[in-house]
């Protein structure tokens, strides 16, 4: 009998029906129907990611097999999806968050026109159709082709408003970032159908094939792999991207640049576990790597006044914190920390978009402050967000960054403290942002007082699924040393990560210990808090910053260094090739032949403009270079 | 041999054609019911029903590589003349039928070029393609630049005859006979005679294709040539030649590979350099096409190279594709008054289906996953990672693809991303037809990029 997981297939159909519907008939469609089947779309798939969800806890995990999509010699790579723990889980993810920024996208597009609108929700459902080709392919080949579909569909909506000429760079720029990593990718997988034949998950994690690796083998494809996953993840040092992609669209943001493209480094890095966990030198810079990007985005986001910044830079800080997991051996944290952070930097992302709704476009949180008063919901979700990735304890964001910092302190006491100081970073700015935007007097004009108000109900909604979320998502993995046997999530992965935890020896760290860092780093963020909430609801950080505030606000010059150090030298390079070697070189020495030629006849001095005779010249000349090369120097 | 006999008598008539009939729509209908047939006739002859009996002796062998290919050829020359056929008009209706004369001249030397067995027989197939090509290139008349263009091409490819006869003649020293199968390698392998014709075919086929260091003549005279024809030059006609290239290599020189195969190796990586590094700097969408059709024979050089079963279907596959994406993109080129990126500016807003479309062509010819064009680059990199050394190239060849989305995209930009300029070059309004066979195109692209085998399995089958 068939196995019931074959109708998996379902899950991308239904969006990718919703991108043909949109984008074939967005100019004949009313706006209420392009929402319609644009959310609904991702709805019905959210309903068979839901089934199949059950099904995988009931224990029914199944590669589903449908044609060979390539076949070449004896490599053969099917088009399957791969249903188990791991893919189940960001099935839900991805399709449960985007149905809910979809139906906040319906009222928050609502002024543009119907045209846009349905350009808009088509590249959307596009965007979520790749996202979910992307954690259900079996094979890399398949992640790969949704890899780049993330990529192709960010660029499109980083892009939306793309009568803004710095709008079109940023699209530029996350694309050409997102290239560098992708080639890596492919190199990679290369490397991969070089060394074992094979690109299918399960055969290539079967000790069959990893038994044909050397070490080297598995160091060169697990590096090429994360550079991969720094384009894609935003990490060091290709993540200045995603902080100038706040272009886009708000729930754009929540969406492809905060819960979901965002993470597919991780899941990437996760599903290949067997891989890294046998590479321990890339584990190592991984988590440096994370350690080091969490620091950085932590200290730019501490100055930036733009309320999408800061929450780019904290997603930035934040996946930093998935790769210290990860690095650490701590898979499970890492997907842990996914979810949760999905869930209230989502609900943060819609929080700003709906406080930019109600002030006209503005952006500026120097320009806002005592929000609060006028817009009740948003307050309270936006609130309910901060706690969470704070760390306070209760709300999720507490028990995902919990057990990453257990993780990092059983590998090493450092990358301890680095992780708690960036904690106590992140919950600096965050209320930072929360006080200057919602607590204080307004300082914005009149007008805009004036226009301020809740945001409708297609929006609210999802603000509260979300904050409840936000509060309750951490339940699933109660920590071993509170309650035993509550980690519910890691029981749930553990066929995934088992090969893993085979070969990773565990470091265990007593429950006393595990009490003490609990409370110790509790009381450290709840005294952070308690003070950037007084202190920046009564006097809002206005000024211009100075000294190092002023590097930081102008986010470590990072941006202007790769600009003097790659962009501008690559520019020049191209305007050498242009100038010296193009004009300078091939034209003088045209224009040197040339005259030479036109001793012959001025007749037909304007064919022989000398270029055909530098054409043979040059022809013969490296034919003459192979000529002796062959003869005399080959053996 | 239906189709190489029915293309000559098609030739003949068509020009008999341009005396009877007056209107080019009517000697457009003739050209693409010959094309048809031509198709038809060939598509029999794979099958088994062949109208000619004649002992082809040494000269020719037509196997299903050859015949498949053949097919491909022909049908995108019916796309084509679909696509461009009305567009020729602009460069002169008084020769009007002359020019679908040539075509089928052409394709006749193509089917002598993809089975010969004789070296004689090679020269007179790609002579037999040039030929028709150098009077195409000057078609234009009254513009010097296409009269500059074809002089110029004329007097390089004299000059690349003369290798080829050249190296025909040092190789007939070598082995005594013209034939390939009768090429006796393993007793003397490494004569100075024979390698030193080997290379001089290799210059020459290399020439034709515009690889790298032989390309130069090729900006200049696919500038210069009116566009309509440059389409046609760029696509079918260096498919083409590339199928001889590798039936040449592999049947008569396959034994030598340890030789040419570190040239070949060279030649691709500096033809990949050249074209994708220099079709960065172009200012005008004509221009950079020619720099790309450069950067993507490198490409096709890497079949040749490693001579493998995945290179050969890997070569049919990407000639197809290539070609197609390439018309598609000239046909619309061709109605433009400008060629600067700036006339594309905001064409996805006038003509969203034509832009639509535009993308898809310009997206397989960048290699992005789900069109033939990324397919038809896998296979390519598949069969030198199958060569089991030489992973720089794989990796040069990579990032040189990357480098092109770069001039790709720049177009898919201005249309999408930019508004309609005073510079937006005025577009000639298509008719229905026009565009049903752009969308016809753009879905053959896809339909390949995810089953190559519909195209493929005519090989076994």
């Amino acid at each position: 009998m068939k196995n019931a997981l074959q109708l998996a297939y379902l899950i991308p159909l239904f969006p990718l029906l919703g991108f043909l519907l949109n984008g074939l008939g967005r100019k004949y469609f009313s706006k209420s129907l392009i929402g319609t089947i644009g959310s609904g779309a991702i709805l019905a798939s959210f309903a068979v990611s839901l089934w199949v969800f059950f099904q995988v806890k009931s224990g029914n995990t199944h590669v589903a097999h449908y044609f060979n999509f390539i076949s070449v010699g004896d490599l053969k790579i099917p088009f399957a999806f791969q249903i188990d723990q791991l893919s189940s889980l960001f099935l839900l993810i991805i399709t449960g968050i985007g149905f809910l920024i979809h139906l906040y996208s319906t009222a928050y597009m609502h002024d543009e026109k119907p045209e846009h609108f349905g350009r808009y929700f088509a590249y959307l459902n596009l965007f979520v159709f790749s996202m979910l080709l992307l954690v259900m392919g079996a094979n890399f080949v398949i992640m790969f082709i949704g890899w780049e579909g993330v990529g192709l569909c960010s660029y499109l909506l980083i892009g939306f408003w793309f009568r803004k000429e710095e709008y079109n760079k940023a699209a530029s720029k996350a694309f050409i970032m997102n290239r560098i990593g992708d080639l890596a990718f492919l190199i990679a997988l290369f490397w991969l159908i070089n060394k074992t034949g094979t690109v299918t998950f399960l055969e290539v994690f079967s000790a069959e094939s990893l038994s044909k690796l050397s070490d080297r083998d598995i160091t060169v494809i697990t590096a090429l792999l994360f550079v991969g996953a720094t384009g894609k993840s935003a990490q060091i040092p290709l993540y200045t991207w995603l902080p100038d992609a706040m272009a886009g669209p708000t729930p754009v943001s929540a969406l492809i640049h905060a819960a979901t493209m965002v993470t597919a480094g991780i899941y990437m890095i996760a599903r290949s576990n067997v891989l890294y966990s046998m590479a321990p030198a890339v584990m190592t810079v991984i988590a440096i790597v994370g350690l080091a990007t969490a620091l950085l985005a932590a200290t730019i986001a501490l100055k930036q006044n733009d309320i999408k910044k800061v929450l780019a830079y904290s997603t930035v800080s934040q996946l930093g914190y998935m790769f210290l997991a990860l690095g650490t051996g701590s898979y499970v944290a890492a997907v842990f920390h996914v979810m949760t952070h999905a869930f209230f930097k989502a609900l943060m992302f819609l929080g700003s978009g709906s406080v930019i709704h109600a002030m006209g476009g503005e952006q500026d949180i120097r320009k806002m402050g005592g929000l609060s008063k006028y817009m009740k919901i948003t307050n309270i979700t936006f609130l309910v967000g901060c706690l969470a990735i704070a760390g306070i304890p209760g709300l999720s964001g507490f028990f995902s960054k919990d057990e990453i910092l257990a993780g990092a302190f059983a590998t090493s006491p450092v990358f301890y403290a680095i992780g708690l100081f960036t904690a106590l970073l992140t919950a600096f700015y965050m209320f930072r942002l929360y006080a200057t935007t919602f607590r204080g007097s307004f300082r914005g004009t009149h007008e805009q007082e004036h226009h301020l108000h809740e945001s409708p109900a297609a929006m609210t909604i999802p603000l509260i699924v979300l904050a409840v979320l936000s509060i309750v998502g951490g339940y699933v993995g109660v920590p071993e040393f509170i309650a035993a046997g509550a980690h519910s999530l890691k029981d749930f992965l553990y066929p995934v990560f088992e090969p893993s935890y085979k070969i990773l020896q565990e470091h265990h760290v007593s429950h006393e210990t595990e009490w003490g860092l609990t409370i110790g780093s509790t009381i450290a963020i709840l005294a952070v808090v308690i003070y950037a909430w007084t202190r920046f609801s009564k006097k809002p950080d206005l000024a211009e910053p100075q000294g190092l505030g002023k590097v930081l606000a102008n986010k470590w010059y990072v941006d202007e260094i790769y600009d003097a150090v790659i962009v501008k030298p690559l520019n020049k390079l191209g305007a050498l090739l242009n100038n010296i070697v193009e004009t300078k070189v091939i034209d003088g020495i045209v224009n040197g032949v040339g005259r030479l030629v036109n001793y012959g006849g001025r007749q037909l001095r304007w064919v022989q403009s000398g270029q055909v005779g530098l054409y043979v010249l040059l022809m013969v000349l490296s034919m003459i270079v192979i000529f002796v090369l062959q003869f005399f120097f080959r053996k | 041999m239906n189709a190489l006999v029915l293309s000559a008598i098609l030739g003949v008539v068509m020009m008999f054609s341009g005396i009877l009939l007056k209107r080019p729509a009517a000697i457009r209908s003739v050209a693409i019911i010959g094309l048809l047939l031509l198709l038809a006739s060939n598509m029999l002859d794979m099958s088994g029903t062949r109208f000619f009996s004649i002992n082809l002796g040494d000269f020719l062998h037509f196997d299903r590589f050859a015949f498949l290919f053949n097919s491909v050829a022909i049908f995108c020359v019916l796309v084509y003349v679909l696509l461009t056929g009305k567009a020729i008009e602009r460069v002169g209706v008084k020769n009007y039928a002359d020019y679908f004369a040539l075509f089928f001249f052409v394709l006749c030397g193509i089917f002598l070029v993809t089975s010969f067995q004789s070296l004689l027989i090679l020269f007179l197939g790609i002579e037999i393609i040039t030929i028709p090509l150098y009077i195409l290139t000057g078609s234009d008349k009254r513009n010097l630049k296409s009269n500059e263009a074809s002089l110029k091409y004329f007097l390089m490819g004299a000059f690349s005859t003369g290798l080829m006869l050249m190296g025909i003649a040092l190789i007939y020293g070598a082995q005594g006979t013209f034939a390939i199968e009768k090429f006796n390698l393993l007793k003397i392998p490494g004569s100075p005679l024979m390698i030193a014709g080997m290379l001089l075919m290799l210059f020459s086929m290399a020439f034709k294709v515009s690889a790298a260091p032989l390309h130069f003549w090729t900006p200049d005279v696919y500038d210069g040539a009116p566009t309509v024809f440059t389409s046609f030059m760029a696509t079918v006609v260096k498919a083409a030649v590339f199928i001889g290239f590798i039936r040449l290599f592999e049947n008569a020189f396959g034994l030598l590979q340890p030789t040419w195969q570190l040239w070949v190796a060279l030649m691709a990586a500096a033809t990949l350099f050249v074209g994708n590094i220099t079709a960065v700097f172009q200012q005008s969408v004509k221009r950079m096409l020619a720099y790309s059709s450069i950067a993507q024979a490198g490409f096709m050089m890497l079949a040749i190279f490693a001579l493998n079963g995945d290179a050969k279907e890997g070569l049919l596959l990407y000639g197809a594709a290539y070609s197609l994406a390439t018309i598609g993109i000239f046909s619309v080129l061709s109605r433009m008054d400008d060629y600067s990126y700036e006339s594309f500016n905001g064409l996805a807003a006038r003509q969203p289906l034509v832009a639509a479309t535009l993308t898809i062509f310009l997206l397989s010819l960048a290699g992005i996953p789900l069109t033939a064009g990324f397919l038809a680059k896998f296979y390519m990199i598949k069969a030198v990672v199958a060569t089991g050394s030489n992973l720089w190239l794989v990796v040069f060849a990579l990032l040189m693809a990357a480098v092109s989305v770069y001039y790709y995209f720049r177009v898919i930009q201005a249309m999408y991303f930019r508004e309609a300029g005073e510079h937006s070059a005025s577009f000639q309004e298509p008719g229905k037809g026009f565009k049903w066979v752009l969308v016809l195109v753009a879905a053959l692209i896809i339909a390949l990029g995810l089953f190559p085998s519909l195209l493929l399995n005519w090989l076994y089958f």
